[in-house]
């Protein structure tokens, strides 16, 4: 089994597809879905995605063929190792604890698994180490 | 047991002079005891790292062919002020682009020029008869300058306030990022590493200490703006804002590593700076007081809702409680972050600790002592008379 994250874009024209429908029907994958949003330009969907390593490929091929945007999440948020201070701001404003501080050394360590990509650290970071990276 | 700095900078020259972080002695204390480690260890080091808004540099550009008095000078397009002689300015950190966004500003220029970048200089002039010049675009470095350094009129914070938020919005503040109905807790202090918590009365630090700054060398120029003396102390040691310095030292050997513009959304621009000072033990009373740790150090929590200079302090925490990384407010747990890189912190003490014992840093007397009792006024819309 795998796990993958993916931004999905939607046109308007596909707001009304059942895409998630058919991913859980036809590809029988486990679909938890993080943030949704229908707007003007069209619709964005933040979700990871589980199942066997071959029904995401597949899945990915038919969301491509759907016309559906697909972005995978591993690179949505970035840190900058150059920039980063490790002061640890980010550690409370983080809601899932993809940002945590390694003790003793206090170096603060980002886990892009665990990210849901809310962007909640990239304005509160003071030397500007997060960054989406769309 | 008593001991010198001319004893202490004797055996830093013979190499056999005994140094320890302000983090590292905590626990020697604690194992050993004071009067064993007072005899043992000569010097202290301490160390923070965290953004220091009054912060600036002074720069001379030397003179143009044909010459400019330069009236408004930007750098990278941030203003300087230059109501000075000729070709000097200052630049202050917290100074914004003129485009006003808040992502760039005067730390980010010091930045550039530590990291030995080269920056745009724009001045203009009227022009004088013995400076005719009207405009120069140009490029400087340090390389280029004929001085260039830090004069930062408050720096190193005896202790801070820590953040947090009751309102039902996000707040954005030089606290950071304060998430509503006391969603998180924010502080600003490396603790028990911090320079003017180990050595709470300025015993050994004064007008002329030398210390590290920004990954270079630099001194205490003078009390910090704001030096306040009359804070309610626990363990003998200020509970809140109490007494700071303003230091000065050339750019030139500063590090990026230790000179790093920040950014405080919806703030404005800051400067972190790393700052270290070698405290001497002189006897055994100072050595008590390195030993001090996170468990005996207290900040008062303050609500940044309360859009007011009095804010009463919600409660005290510790620093150990907030380096914890949650506390309990009101019954609920809540978690914190610190504004301060106790990393980086903990870097400065110990290179501090490398330079001192590989014999390139000698320890100094103040020149004079800072103010013993000192309180801070407030600023009242007055008249003239009752200004006086």
């Amino acid at each position: 089994m795998a796990k993958r994250k993916f931004l999905l874009g939607f046109s308007p024209d596909l707001v009304n597809e059942a895409i998630v429908y058919r991913l859980v029907k036809d590809y029988d994958l486990k679909i938890n879905i993080l943030r949704a949003e229908v707007r003007e330009q069209g619709g964005r969907l933040l979700m990871e995605v589980e199942g066997k390593a071959g029904n995401i490929k597949e899945a990915v091929r038919y969301l491509n063929e759907a016309r559906v945007e697909v972005q995978e999440l591993a690179t949505y948020v970035e840190k900058n190792e150059e920039r980063c201070t490790h002061c640890g701001m980010c550690l409370s404003i983080c809601p899932v604890e993809a940002l945590t501080v390694e003790r003793p050394s206090w170096r603060v360590r980002y886990d892009a698994e665990r990210c849901i990509a809310c962007g909640m650290c990239i304005d509160a970071c003071p030397p500007g180490a997060m960054k989406f990276r769309l | 047991m008593k001991r010198t700095v001319a004893e202490i900078n004797q055996r830093i020259k013979d190499g056999d002079v005994v140094v320890m972080t302000a983090e590292e002695v905590v626990s020697y204390v604690q194992s050993e005891g004071v009067e064993r480690a007072a005899k043992e260890v000569d010097v202290v080091t301490t160390g923070t790292f965290g953004a220091m808004c009054s912060s600036g540099a002074f720069l001379n550009f030397g003179h143009s062919e044909p010459p400019i008095r330069m009236q408004r000078v930007t750098l990278n397009d941030v203003p300087a002020y230059a109501g000075l002689a000729a070709v000097d300015a200052y630049i202050g950190a917290t100074e914004l682009r003129q485009d006003g966004r808040e992502e760039y500003g005067g730390a980010h220029v010091i930045e550039e020029l530590v990291a030995g970048r080269a920056v745009r200089l724009r001045a203009s002039s009227s022009g004088t008869d013995c400076y005719p010049r009207k405009e120069i675009d140009t490029y400087v470095s340090l390389n280029t300058m004929n001085q260039a350094y830090l004069f930062n009129p408050r720096n190193s914070y005896q202790n801070y306030a820590s953040g947090t938020n009751s309102s039902e919005r996000t707040l954005y503040t030089y606290m950071g990022k304060l998430l509503p109905n006391y969603g998180n807790i924010t502080y600003s202090s490396a603790g028990q590493l911090s320079p003017l918590l180990n050595d709470p009365t300025l015993r050994t630090i004064g007008v002329g200490t030398r210390l590290f700054l920004g990954g270079g060398t630099g001194y205490v120029a003078w009390e910090g703006t704001q030096f306040k003396t009359n804070v309610e102390t626990r363990f003998g040691v200020p509970m809140g804002g109490a007494r700071s310095l303003a230091t000065i030292g050339d750019m030139r050997g500063m590090s990026p590593e230790f000179i790093r513009a920040v950014a405080l959304t919806g703030y404005g621009v800051s400067l972190a700076i790393g700052i270290g000072v070698p405290i001497p033990i002189l006897d055994e009373e100072v050595m008590r007081s390195c030993a001090i740790s996170d468990e005996q150090l207290f900040s008062p929590l303050v609500d940044y809702s309360v859009q007011s200079r009095n804010r009463r302090p919600i409660k005290h925490f510790s620093y150990a409680e907030l380096r914890s990384g949650k506390v309990e407010l009101f019954g609920r747990e809540v978690r914190t972050s610190s504004l301060s890189s106790y990393l980086k912190a903990r870097q400065v003490a110990e290179t501090l600790a490398e330079r001192i014992e590989g014999g390139e840093f000698l320890l100094t007397e103040p020149v004079a002592p800072l103010p013993a009792d000192r309180g801070v006024g407030t600023l009242e819309v007055r008249s003239k008379e009752e200004a006086v």
